[in-house]
């Protein structure tokens, strides 16, 4: 066998497209043609009109780009893994987290730590939770892995603080119980697929 | 030649004093190193609306009092010289760009002239000429000056042990010793058309409006001015001195505080100078005529605006680039324009 | 042990002869589903998902034995088919709570439904409302998740002998009757039955009477049954698992200290909870539940190290018990022999003595057997000297594990009466005699087990000096049938019926009677014929030695008769080392009689106190703090970790100051004394765990050495020294071993003297216990497990000095003073 195959290093179909530049000057005479043309050509001038016209439209024509960040926000898109927050039940106000530690689990930074108990009403009560943010990457995996929706990726992005553990424990992520009509749902990893009915077999039911 | 600022007016003038003089150094020290701080101001600005920013904003409506906030932090910045520098060099070679900058200005017509009103105590009565120092020979004078500021960056590369500051200092010398060969030639041709090296004689030269200014009769004499003058004043495309790209910062690596604020003074000034040179040898400098002398200042303005447009606008060029527009385009097409003006006079 | 060889899916293997199907697979790495057997219990056949096929039909795995050339297919499309079908109807209404489940990750539901590919559910039914109850202070049952595999039950009754529940119908729907046609044949009738029933404690009521050893909830392969402490606390997979011993019995129980940070805002290590390998190993309640008895915020107090060493220095006496490590027990027996300190222990001191007059008297180094060889093998037991329930549970699993699972039989001698250890099986025979006649006991089993041929003429003199026959008339039960006319109602029709009816007659006969039966008090008259029941189709006997022996007046002599058992029948013989680490201390520790002068105390009174319970003047690690090893019951030297972290000084430590030691507490392992039995190993190189087949594989067995002995001369019993009159009897609750099970959380055992119900109540709720040298004033706890008169008093709390009252006896004459 040839080592043909080897030799050749075009990997791939080539697809390039080859952009005109002309040819390349062979002498000192097509050389000097080429500076001529080029600088009578006003290619430069070309510029200057990018730069102007650009300069116009963003005084005159109100297409300036900056956004006047901590005064004027842009909107960030649902996809986009901020601070955590943990929603509550609209109905009963009561938070959504029923302490399972998947969370917990699947977490690779290995930062999310609960504390579970058996309260009075035979229920698994969660008395704390935090989220070590100084380890925290931001992966999302807990609010994909989260069976009740309850952790999520919220819109805070902004994590400036004096404490490291201002953000950090659940009553920081809890929605506050008077803010509760405008809890957003969260439509990031881990929330309902729009054809999640089509994907679920349905279990006979006697009643 | 004779030493004149308007021929016609000549005898009402008065006599120019040592006062007069002092006093318009201090003014030129002050407004040009204002303007050359609001130079970096508007700078940032117009780069900023060429890139659809807004530029600077907080300080002050519309960022205008950024100045005072970069100004201060400049001046209470730390000092640092390096350990391994020449230590004295180090310290003057900005104080050599800022000073050369400023002495160029000295034989530049630069504001109005005017007596200051005599019930102002101690100063009242003193007459306060246009230029410092009316020299005949300004316009040499001027380019000497500006030559001399090539110590600056020179010895300021050469003295800070940094191996960037090093290339920025070899850069400088080849730059603008280059260029000077441009500037001179390029110039050369229409002070053969005045018969003068005063800038009181190329306005008056200019004088009969528009179609007299000197552009006309030596456009390829302005633009060669023009280029040489971006290479001399180190703006893009020719910044290679200071190019972070390549060289950090150039001869200022090494520079902090106020020390590389006088670098950045001394060039703003060198462009203002450059400016002035421009409006006063090929676009008809000012008239004394009401508000005349407003004209050059809308030239001023113009030709500094053109710095910055062109700066948002073109990329650099590389340093062997830059030695052959040099020597191999520009200092012959100047020497041809010098022999063609020749021989038009001649003719 | 014969083997069989056997066809597994097509591959060949040799496994023992009378293995069921899905053992000898287990042995040998091959994979049965299987939910509700138990190694080493009676096939409960609940699940049926064990079905396989051999040769050609279709049987349970965990029932059916081995043959040889027997062809086994584990999966065929029926059987793939019966199991989903069971996995499905297992998951039919089962909560859909895994999320907060203790058991989630852990959850044999779980595991099944996956393995078995349940994607779908084919079946329905109305579910009924189960509630969740707390049975003891310690179990959780929550019934809505509970399946039914009566694995809990089965343990019960099979291992632990409390049979303390057990499967109740409930009320549900009935099936609906399509599905008999439409299901397969064995997920019917398993629904059928499952939807019937529930788990509850067997005697009527709400809550269970047991000892409370959790062994129900280790083997719960879902949450349905959980310890009341450990309930929603923590994820199985967040807790860090520690192989260890347990601390308390001499059963040296392998365990999992289960650990992980307390809560977010303390992060230091926790013990969760303790759990076992339950298809190998059974543990009592102190295994399992008292397991957080470290000392807590210990650091290096440099002072108190100090005045420890000037103590020791100054010391003529160290005191200590058997919660300690071999280790340990070397490091004081090394300052024993360096700086000619005395070491006083009294809970070993008796029990190594006892030791050395076996070995005189027998040859042997050691007892011959132990509590899982006894299980797999004996089908006769003997117990005498030990309240089997108390002293050693391990033995108790074991006595009753051979009545349930070899069909056996056994004998329990012991003079407090005990109302469980009847019910273990019907061929159990107690014997409740007077403290002080245990040689008589053991001259009954020279009588009953011994080879005649092989006895010296002088105890078979004595012991034919007990017989005597003698005729009597008894009454007895004679069947007659009488025939009579019955009107049939209905029909109007006459028929003649014959019945059955009983009538007693009188008849003589002749009754070979013997002394030492009635002796002890048993009737020798029926006793023969009970005798000859038990010993039917018997192979493999057995004997339990315990602590009443030791502390006998005559413990030479038991010994010596023991050995003669040994000698001259084929009687296994095991003994109960008092409490954790007792044949350690009693192996590696030159014991003294009596403690002298300046004493310091570790984990004891004394001068100087060093303690792990965090009372003393210098602190200690706990058990569950250090690693080392201890030698437990089976003769087998096991290595324990460290669970939780420890900040101060050991014992090693001051060792080193005062002797030339070793570096680390473990460095002394492999110099524990080779002559005594030991091996010359590194801590580190031992292992703790089990293998698939059950056999144990941790630590190392001590090495045993047998010497030809002599017959023993026995000395004849002195009738007249039975205890008679008010008699308190030293033993523990069961769960409460020492001051460490006390201060655990879970153990609810209190201090106190226990007395049958119908003794507690004459002697009331308080009363002062009057002994020779001193009293004791204690509650009354009223225990109806106990029969009898005589009092149990506790010892585990080391401050009450028990041991010292009681002096070199179990049993003591006392007065009883109201208060």
């Amino acid at each position: 066998m040839g080592l043909e195959q080897f030799k050749n290093r075009n990997v791939g179909t080539q697809n390039y497209t080859k952009l005109d530049l002309g040819e390349t000057p062979a002498n000192g005479f097509e050389q000097f043609k080429q500076v001529a043309k080029r600088t009578f050509k006003g290619e430069l001038f070309v510029g200057l009109w990018v730069t102007l016209r650009e300069m116009i439209n963003a005084l005159f024509k109100g297409q300036m780009h900056t956004v006047k960040y901590p005064f004027e926000k842009m909107p960030i898109s649902p996809r986009y893994r901020a601070i955590h927050d943990m929603l509550r039940l609209l109905e009963s106000g009561h938070y959504r987290c029923i302490g399972c530690g998947l969370c917990e689990k699947i977490c690779i930074s290995n930062c999310i730590t609960m504390d579970t108990r058996y309260d009075e009403n035979q229920r698994k009560e969660v008395t704390e939770y935090t989220i070590n943010f100084g380890r925290c990457i931001f992966c999302g995996y807990c609010a994909e892995v989260c069976p009740e929706l309850a952790i999520v990726h919220g819109p805070r992005y902004e994590t400036a603080s004096e404490q490291r553990a201002s953000f950090s424990l659940f009553e920081d992520m809890l929605t506050p119980i008077d803010q509760l009509n405008l809890q957003q749902e969260y439509d990031g990893f881990g929330a309902v697929s729009p054809n999640a009915d089509a994907n679920i077999k349905k279990t006979p039911l006697a009643y | 030649m004779e030493t004149t600022l308007a021929g016609h007016a000549m005898e009402t003038l008065p006599h120019v004093t040592w006062l007069g003089v002092l006093i318009k150094a201090i003014i030129i020290l002050a407004v040009i190193s204002a303007i050359a701080g609001f130079g970096t101001f508007i700078e940032r600005k117009v780069l900023a609306f060429m890139q659809r920013r807004l530029g600077p904003m907080h300080v002050g409506p519309y960022g205008l009092l950024q100045l005072a906030a970069d100004g201060i932090k400049l001046f209470t910045k730390e000092d640092i010289i390096p350990q391994n520098a020449n230590k004295f060099i180090f310290m003057i070679a900005p104080i050599i760009t800022a000073a050369t900058a400023f002495i160029a200005l000295a034989a530049v017509p630069v504001f109005p002239d005017f007596t200051i009103p005599s019930w102002i105590p101690l100063l009242g009565g003193t007459f306060v000429p246009s230029i410092a120092a009316d020299l005949n020979i300004g316009i040499l004078f001027v380019l000497g000056m500006m030559a001399a500021g090539l110590y600056g960056p020179l010895l300021a590369g050469m003295s800070q042990a940094n191996k960037w500051g090093i290339i920025g200092a070899a850069r400088t010398a080849v730059q603008f010793l280059s260029y000077e060969v441009v500037t001179g030639l390029s110039i050369l041709a229409p002070i053969m058309l005045v018969g003068s090296l005063s800038f009181v004689d190329f306005n008056d030269y200019q004088s009969g409006g528009i179609g007299s200014w000197l552009i006309w009769q030596q456009p390829v004499a302005f633009v060669l001015f023009l280029i040489a003058g971006f290479a001399e004043t180190n703006r893009t495309p020719f910044d290679l001195l200071e190019h972070e790209a390549e060289v950090v910062s150039g001869y200022a690596t090494e520079y902090s505080g106020m020390r590389w604020g006088m670098f950045f003074i001394g060039e703003y000034a060198n462009m203002i100078t450059v400016s002035i040179i421009a409006a006063v040898v090929f676009l008809g400098g000012y008239s004394v005529e009401g508000i005349g002398w407003l004209t050059i200042i809308l030239k001023v303005a113009f030709f500094f605006f053109l710095m910055l447009w062109v700066r948002a606008s073109w990329p650099h060029i590389r340093p062997d680039q830059l030695m052959w527009l040099c020597w191999k385009v520009l200092m012959p097409i100047a020497v041809i324009n010098i022999v063609i003006t020749g021989i038009v006079m001649m003719v | 042990m014969s083997t069989v060889n056997i066809k597994i899916d097509g591959k060949e293997f040799a496994v023992k002869e009378g293995e069921y199907i899905l053992n000898a697979a287990r042995a040998n790495d091959v994979f049965i589903p299987a939910i509700c057997y138990l190694t080493r219990c009676s096939p409960t056949l609940a699940c049926r998902i064990c079905l396989v096929e051999a040769d050609g039909k279709q049987v349970y795995a965990c029932n059916a034995k081995v043959k040889e050339g027997m062809e086994i297919t584990v999966d065929t499309p029926n059987i793939l088919e019966e199991r989903r079908a069971i996995m499905e109807v297992y998951d039919v209404n089962h909560p859909l709570q895994c999320g907060v489940c203790d058991k989630s990750g852990e959850c044999e539901l779980q595991n099944y439904t996956l393995e078995l590919g349940v994607d779908s559910q084919s079946y329905m039914i109305q579910d009924t409302k189960r509630e969740t109850t707390n049975w003891s202070s310690v179990l959780h049952y929550d019934a809505g998740l509970c399946i039914v595999c009566e694995r809990c039950t089965t343990v019960c009754k099979d291992m632990i002998g409390d049979a303390a529940i057990t499967t109740v119908k409930r009320g549900g729907e009935a099936l609906d009757k399509g599905y008999k046609e439409s299901m397969p044949k064995d997920a019917y009738s398993m629904w059928n039955k499952l939807q019937k029933s529930v788990i509850a404690p067997s005697n009527g009521t709400e809550f269970t009477d047991c000892s409370d050893c959790g062994e129900c909830v280790a083997v719960c392969p879902v949450g349905a049954l959980s310890s009341r402490d450990f309930v929603y606390t923590s994820n199985a997979w967040d807790l860090t698992r520690v192989p260890a011993v347990s601390a308390h019995s001499s059963d040296g129980f392998q365990i999992y200290y289960e650990v992980k940070p307390t809560s977010i805002e303390d992060r230091s290590e926790k013990i969760f909870r303790v759990t076992n390998e339950w298809n190998y190993v059974s543990l009592d309640g102190a295994a399992r539940f008292a397991y957080d008895f470290e000392n807590r915020d210990v650091t290096k107090d440099e002072q108190a190290f100090d005045k420890a060493v000037e103590a020791f220095k100054k010391a003529q006496t160290i005191r200590f018990n058997s919660v300690i490590t071999n280790e340990e027990a070397l490091m004081l027996q090394s300052l024993k022999e360096n700086m000619g300190v005395k070491l006083y222990n009294p809970e070993v001191r008796a029990f190594q003595k006892f030791l050395g007059y076996y070995q005189k008297a027998s040859g042997n180094r050691f007892y011959s057997t132990d509590a899982d060889a006894l299980m797999k093998k004996s089908d006769f037991v003997i117990a005498m000297g030990t309240a089997l329930r108390n002293d050693s549970p391990g033995l108790k699993y074991a006595f009753n594990n051979v009545q349930k699972l070899n069909k056996g039989a056994g004998l329990y001698f012991h003079p407090v009466g005990d109302t469980l250890i009847p019910t273990f099986g019907k061929n159990v025979e107690c014997f409740t005699h007077k403290p002080g006649l245990e040689e008589a006991a053991l001259y009954l089993v020279l009588d009953l087990f011994a080879d005649k041929e092989q006895l010296p003429d002088d105890v078979k003199e004595y012991i034919a000096s007990f017989k005597s026959s003698e005729t009597k008339t008894i009454k007895e039960k004679v069947m007659k049938d009488v025939t009579e006319m019955v009107k049939d109602e209905e029909t109007g029709e006459e028929k003649e019926v014959t019945k059955k009816v009983p009538e007693m007659v009188e008849k003589e006969i002749t009754v070979e009677r013997n002394g030492l039966v009635d002796l002890l008090g048993g009737n020798s008259a029926t006793f023969a014929d009970t005798f000859e029941k038990m010993m039917k189709k018997k192979e493999s006997f057995s004997m339990m030695i315990g602590e009443d022996f030791y502390y006998h007046d005559k413990a030479e002599n038991l010994a010596k008769l023991i050995a003669l058992v040994e000698q001259t029948s084929s009687i296994d013989l095991v003994m109960t080392p008092p409490k954790s680490n007792a044949l350690g201390v009693a192996l590696i520790c030159d014991l003294d009689d009596a403690a002298e002068g300046y004493t310091v105390g570790y984990n004891e009174n004394g001068d100087f106190r060093l303690s792990a319970l965090g009372d003393g003047d210098l602190d200690m690690p706990a058990m569950n703090q250090q690693e080392g090893t201890l030698t437990n019951m089976s003769k087998r030297v096991v290595p324990t970790n460290a669970a939780l972290e420890y900040g101060g000084y050991e014992l090693n430590d001051i060792v080193s100051s005062l002797i030339d030691g070793q570096r680390e507490t473990i460095d002394w392992t492999a110099k524990l004394p080779t002559a005594k039995g030991y091996q010359a190993v590194a801590f580190d190189s031992l292992a703790n765990g089990y293998n698939n087949d059950g056999t144990e594989n941790r630590g190392y067995l001590l090495k045993t050495s047998n010497r030809k002995a002599n017959m023993p001369k026995v000395d004849k019993f002195d009738e007249a020294s039975a205890l008679e009159g008010e008699i308190v009897y030293r033993c523990n609750p069961a769960r409460q071993f020492s001051d460490f099970t006390d201060k655990a959380h879970e153990i609810f055992e209190p201090f106190g003297l226990y007395a049958s119900t119908a003794k507690a109540e004459e002697l009331g709720k308080k009363v002062e216990v009057v002994f020779e040298n001193g009293s004791i004033i204690v509650d009354v706890i009223a225990d109806h497990k106990i029969e009898g008169d005589i009092t149990k008093l506790s010892d585990f709390k080391s401050a009450q000095d028990i041991y010292t009252l009681f002096g070199e006896s179990r049993y003591k004459t006392v007065t009883m003073r109201k208060v």
